[in-house]
């Protein structure tokens, strides 16, 4: 066994049992009620996923290498960008951080042995487990050609492709979701430690739990409507067909009630995971810890007030869109109060300049550029002239891809010692973390001036003169590509050779480094009681503050 | 079911989860879930209730002449079916609490009989759609031959809003088509003057009122009964699954005043389901009754 030396032993010399060791077989793992178990079995669903999805982007982008539409027709284009959006947003973005990340520390943030209902979260895993199967089944025999959106009448009566099997795959996997939102708030309101109040909850999972409140709040209208375009699709009543007096304005009114507030799903938990890292890796309190934790919830409830931003040029009265334009600018109020915060709380810091907080800083500033955008794009004239070109792909890219995989990267080597007892390569962490930062620029960068200059979306070809930016992109996302790879190796590389990690590698005082890394099935030896506000660095919380200077002086050097 | 490998002499009460320190804590969560899981579901009907609201607001004499054709009776009975099966369903929370295994017995036997008797009402109903030629979906209606005695034409001689939909059972349907011939609430509409916008486009062709526009209008008006009302009934199948187990947790005795969370949480799902049945009962059945004097 080459890694026996990593197993921490107790006083009597025995190994201790952690929460990986704990049966090995297979049983053991589709059975069990483990959260880490089970929120490991996500991370490797969800990273297959999303590396399907990264492979249709690679696809897209190859084709858009040339203005005519070579590589692929415009039929296998269609369905090439809208399987890359479905596979994306619905089986890679929306689980990532609160299945992944929130499953495995929710609990162990807040003292609990585990969510208050396991079977629940390990139903949520296989509802997960059929929508990916049921799509991918959609996507071997064909695929489908909607567009993420699945826009009536074209998706209930046109399209000639695999809509039911997917939006069914849509329809299922929407109560994974739903059941990790209802188990995430019921887990906060009564799992937590004595002492582990409220305003002592690290911000991460105020951030969780405002967005599970969208969850089981959007969720199933989309449940519903995916519902009635497939019953739609099977009978051709016509309720969204203008031709018999049916609506399609009112599914796209559904669609966006949920999809607009499930954009805060993909980037709500990214906020709680950049909360920990400015604030850990500045060995500093967070400054204004209840404007971050409220304006959480604040962006979850406006959240639900704007989803008509998607329908200005598609036929909804224009008062109605001067409200939503104005309270699509509300909405920004409270991300940019977290902005100021994270940046006032990085201020004269004593920062670590690790993996972790490289993925942090690069997050501000993308995150900065994707919101301010979406301000051109809420604004009800200038979007006139930016619907539907490469500005929304490139703002909604910064958004998703610059927040959300930007911060789920960061919060995955961030607590990968916690999660695997194994440390990663330094080294090709930040070399990783600087070529996802350069090679998402190279690629989105040039799409807002392409899509200023008035390149539509969601078309194979495009004129000659914007070949050149759309080279730069090209270029980029191989950058982009190649950067996001390298942590597959490096961190599956670390689970064998990596050096171990430690209870508490970074020096924190959060409940999750005071359990052992691994933790223990039931996450901690005795119930923690919690006598510390959080972010706090000092000796009084128990934290080797000696320790932490030395590391820090010997990482300064080097 | 219950129990870990590590809880080693821990005392653990009947019932209690791993994860939990006590039953309070257990109840609280469990609780909460369930209201969790409510508001969902909510949100999930809600979807319908919009999809409702809009269509009606756009055509309302095509939901009015829709839903008068809704058997009021039936729905009424069936609305005071579930009120008394919520009755029943409280008293076995009351009794699980008392630790009363017979009168729990007793009372979800009752529950699940008016549960059934509400499903047994509801597929009357379906059934008499069925053969009116009024489920949506084409080729889904009874199919009626042509009868080669009898003198046809006739009715369709007449303007669509001079026939009453009284004649069900005599019109020809090979095909089991949607049926709908009678269109007379947009007529009365027309002299009252209180035809939508939507409507005066809907509904007419060349300045006349277009039996089979109407029709359309009338069918998305079915559309939507029968996705709310199956919709309903699925969950009431699923409530009738859990008071099956509950019935068998019950006999043998599960529940007391310490642990009759179970009890509780499904009698919270049953409740939410009459309740959804409540706002369905009047949008489907009586909106627009006042048309019919």
């Amino acid at each position: 066994m080459q890694n026996a030396d990593a197993i921490i032993t107790d006083s009597s010399g025995e190994p201790k049992v952690n929460y990986l060791t704990n049966g090995s077989t297979i049983k053991s793992w589709l059975l069990t009620k483990d959260h880490k178990r089970i929120a490991i079995m996500y991370l490797v669903s969800v990273s297959a996923f999303f590396l399907m999805g990264g492979l249709y982007a690679a696809a897209i982008r190859l084709e858009l290498l040339t203005p005519a539409s070579d590589l692929m027709e415009s039929g296998t284009y269609n369905k090439a960008f809208t399987q890359h959006g479905v596979l994306m947003i619905f089986f890679f973005l929306i689980p990532a951080i609160p299945a992944i990340l929130g499953n495995f520390l929710l609990p162990i943030m807040i003292g609990a042995k585990d969510l208050a209902l396991p079977r629940i979260n390990l139903l949520s895993l296989y509802f997960y487990w059929i929508g990916g199967g049921l799509t991918l089944y959609a996507l071997l025999q064909g695929g489908v050609d909607t567009g993420w959106t699945f826009y009536t009448p074209y998706s209930t009566t046109f399209s000639n492709t695999f809509v039911m099997a997917v939006g069914l795959g849509i329809f299922i996997n929407g109560f994974s979701s739903i059941l990790t939102g209802l188990n995430f708030i019921v887990t906060v309101h009564t799992m937590r430690a004595p002492g582990m109040t409220w305003f002592r909850l690290p911000l991460f999972v105020w951030a969780q739990y405002a967005t599970s409140l969208v969850m089981i709040l959007g969720t199933p209208v989309i449940a519903i409507t995916v519902l009635m375009l497939a019953i739609e699709r099977a009978v051709h009543i016509g309720i969204f067909d203008p031709a018999i007096g049916g609506d399609p304005i009112l599914f796209q009114h559904l669609f966006w009630f949920y999809s607009h507030p499930a954009v805060y799903i993909m980037i709500l938990p990214g906020m709680g995971v950049i909360s920990e890292l400015v604030s850990n890796f500045s060995r500093k309190k967070i400054f204004g810890y209840e404007f971050i934790a409220f304006s959480s919830i604040a962006i979850a409830v406006f959240g639900f007030l704007v989803w008509g931003h998607h329908m200005f040029v598609s036929g909804q009265s224009i008062y109605a869109g001067l409200v939503f334009s104005f309270l699509t600018m509300v909405v920004a109020v409270p991300s940019a109060i977290k902005m100021f915060n994270w940046t006032a709380t990085l201020y004269k810091g004593s920062i670590l300049w690790n993996t972790p907080l490289l993925y942090a800083v690069g997050f501000l500033g993308l995150f900065l550029i994707g919101g301010l955008t979406g301000l051109f794009l809420g604004s009800i004239g200038l979007t006139v002239h930016l619907t539907d070109t490469y500005f929304v792909v490139a703002h909604f890219h910064y958004v998703m891809v610059g927040g959300q995989v930007i911060a789920y990267l960061g919060g995955l080597h961030y607590w990968w010692p916690k999660m695997t007892g194994k440390m990663y390569s330094e080294f090709w962490g930040k070399i990783s973390a600087m070529l996802v930062f350069v090679g998402f620029n190279l690629t989105f960068f040039p799409q807002f001036i392409l899509g200023y200059q008035g390149m539509p979306r969601r078309y194979a070809s495009y004129p000659e003169e914007l070949q050149v930016l759309n080279i730069f992109s090209t270029a980029g996302a191989s950058v982009l590509g190649v950067g996001l790879m390298m942590p597959v190796v490096y961190l599956v590389h670390s689970l064998f050779f990596g050096k171990p990690a430690g209870d508490n590698p970074w020096m924190l005082p959060g409940l999750e480094w005071r359990t052992s890394s691994p933790p223990p099935t039931e996450n901690f030896e005795t119930m923690p009681v919690v006598t510390w506000e959080a972010y706090e660095f000092g000796e009084e919380n128990g934290l080797d503050t000696e320790e932490a200077r030395r590391r820090e002086a010997v990482s300064t050097v080097s | 079911m219950s129990s870990h490998a590590s809880d080693k002499f821990v005392y653990h009460e009947p019932g209690l989860q791993h994860q939990f320190e006590d039953m309070k804590q257990q109840e609280e969560s469990v609780s909460i879930g369930m209201w969790m899981f409510l508001v969902q579901e909510i949100m999930f009907f809600g979807g319908l209730f919009t999809v409702y609201l809009v269509f009606r607001s756009k055509y309302p004499m095509a939901f009015a002449a829709g839903s008068n054709h809704l058997d009021a009776f039936w729905g009424g009975l069936n609305t005071l079916v579930l009120i008394v099966s919520s009755l029943t369903m409280a008293l076995t929370v009351y009794y699980a609490q008392k630790g009363n295994r017979n009168m729990q017995v007793v009372l979800i036997l009752l529950t699940m009989f008016f549960g059934a008797v509400f499903l047994g009402v509801k597929a009357i109903e379906y059934t008499s759609k069925y053969e009116d030629g009024l489920v949506p979906v084409a080729g889904l209606n009874k199919k009626v031959k042509e009868n080669p005695n009898a003198e046809h034409g006739a009715a369709q001689a007449k303007p669509c809003y001079e026939m009453g939909h009284g004649a069900e059972h005599t019109y020809i349907n090979p095909r089991g088509e949607f049926q709908w011939v009678d269109c007379s609430l947009v007529k009365v509409a027309e002299k009252g003057g209180f035809l939508t916008p939507e409507e005066k486009i809907g509904y007419y062709s060349n300045g006349d009122i277009d039996a089979d526009k109407f029709r359309d209008k009338v069918r998305i008006f079915y559309w939507i009964y029968f996705v709310m009302t199956g919709l309903h009934a699925l969950h009431m199948i699923v409530g009738i699954g859990l008071m099956t187990w509950l019935l068998w947790t019950a006999w043998k005795g599960t529940y007391s005043h310490d642990y009759f969370a179970p009890v509780e949480m499904s009698g919270l799902y049953w409740h939410f389901v009459d309740i959804v049945w409540i706002f369905l009962f009047p949008l489907l059945y009586l909106l627009g009754r006042h048309f019919l004097h």
